[in-house]
């Protein structure tokens, strides 16, 4: 891909990949990092990437970088609290909707990416799966899984109630 | 395509969610759900979870761009790399000297004796051209008038005087008569004939010899303008000519035209004004008697 055709995908794809990872960690300066890498990295490897697969690439880095920031901070243990973020927390306004983030923030990274990369992006059971490099039916059983788990916190009687 | 019922159902509901049945697949879903409203509930709740798009901007996309939004813009100041060949230095003028007395009078000398040498070396060129072509216009006359009147034995004596004449009048001839060439110009009369060398000019023309010798005695001493259009070819052949009474007639015009040669001398050219020579001789002569003649009184005192 050429200079154009990367900043062209700086303009179509930056502010999906952005809220893919902002909607994972929910924190805004650590997925400007994660995003800002991705891109870094696309720009890196431009002669190799086409253009037409940019999207997936970039998506592909950013999941990784995910993967590895998450997997950092849980080892670190120092991973500061979301809720008492005030300043870099992702404001939900409406209810329902923070109650779905809610239960977002119980799934793994897979499943919450999985979800993320579905109903965000469109993508495909094999898209998602050359993505997060697992198979179609692994993906499809993860999502599944996911789908339910959410279900299941939506219904639970402390939602409810 | 699969089967709905109750034991993968739930695996309809979820692909639904997710977008991945086909047509068929979501209208025997659709058709299985009303059948059995419970799974319909079941499905409203897995919708539940399905995400709503949001749009969210990248707070720094701008960062991310290459080459067309620059990140930091560094105050450049740009400097031209030859900018001492630039300049430049203004000539100084000549300083106006002021000349003394002594070489004021030594440039004027200077002057005067450059001008004097040029003048009379230009001078000489000049009448000797003049003459030249004075002469061999008039060695053409008189070859002509020659060799019209005189019979046999004086054509020998012309053909020479005219030579000599006319190679006189070779070196300035090359000058005014530029088209002429050199041809062989026949001088016949019966069945007698001697060649002389003449200028033949290209649109020469046919003279009787009758209006050539005619011209001649005219002729009153002014400077004669040869022309190249002068004629060069003269045809003697068809006269009866008297022999006894030309030759005199023939050495006079040539005194003639001698001593209008020689006039032609006389003047010198001084700066853009022609003056006589015989003036100035006078001029002389009248100084040289008054200082005899001054001499001659004290001599006498």
């Amino acid at each position: 891909m050429t200079e154009k055709d990367y900043n062209e995908s700086v303009l179509l794809y930056a502010d999906n990949v952005y809220r893919f990872i902002v909607k994972n960690l929910r924190h805004t300066e650590d997925a400007e990092d994660i995003v800002q890498s991705a891109f870094e990295k696309l720009w890196i490897h431009k002669d190799s990437v086409e253009p037409q697969k940019a999207k997936s690439y970039l998506f592909t880095v950013a999941y990784h970088l995910l993967i590895d920031h998450t997997r950092k901070a849980k080892r670190i243990t120092l991973q500061e609290s979301f809720e008492n973020d005030t300043q870099t927390a992702y404001q939900e306004n409406k209810a329902l909707k923070k109650v779905l983030h809610d239960a977002l923030a119980t799934l793994n990274e897979t499943q919450r990416s999985l979800v993320l990369l579905k109903d965000y992006e469109g993508y495909s059971y094999e898209e998602i799966g050359e993505i997060t490099k697992l198979t179609t039916d692994q993906v499809r059983v993860y999502l599944h899984r996911a789908r339910l788990k959410l279900r299941n916190y939506l219904i639970s009687p402390q939602q409810v109630l | 395509m699969q089967n709905i019922n109750l034991h993968n159902y739930q695996d309809f509901l979820l692909r639904y969610i997710d977008e991945e049945l086909n047509l068929r697949e979501i209208e025997a879903l659709l058709a299985f759900v009303t059948l059995h409203p419970a799974i319909g509930e079941e499905l409203e709740s897995l919708q539940s979870t399905k995400l709503d798009i949001e749009s969210i901007a990248c707070p720094n996309k701008a960062l991310l761009y290459k080459n067309i939004f620059p990140v930091i813009v560094e105050p450049t100041t740009i400097v031209y790399p030859n900018k001492q060949k630039l300049f430049k230095k203004e000539r100084e003028k000549a300083p106006v000297v002021f000349l003394k007395w002594w070489a004021v009078v030594a440039a004027a000398v200077f002057i005067f004796i450059v001008a004097r040498y040029g003048m009379f070396s230009g001078e000489a060129g000049k009448d000797l051209s003049k003459n030249n072509v004075t002469t061999n216009s008039i060695a053409t006359n008189s070859i002509a008038k020659n060799n019209v009147a005189k019979p046999s034995s004086s054509i020998v004596n012309n053909v020479t005087k005219n030579n000599a004449i006319e190679n006189a009048g070779l070196l300035a001839s090359t000058n005014v008569l530029e088209n002429q060439k050199m041809s062989t110009y026949t001088v016949g009369r019966g069945g007698a004939s001697d060649i002389v060398t003449q200028r033949n000019i290209p649109t020469a023309s046919i003279v009787t010899a009758s209006e050539t010798a005619s011209a001649i005695p005219s002729y009153n001493g002014s400077i004669i303008d040869v022309k190249p259009t002068v004629i060069a070819e003269i045809t003697t052949a068809p006269f009866a000519l008297n022999e006894t009474t030309e030759p005199k007639e023939t050495s006079a015009i040539n005194e003639t035209i001698d001593t209008e040669a020689a006039s032609s001398n006389r003047s010198v050219m001084v700066g853009a004004f022609e003056i006589d020579k015989d003036k100035f001789r006078g001029l002389f002569r009248k100084a040289n008697a008054l200082f005899k003649n001054k001499e001659n009184n004290r001599n006498e005192k």
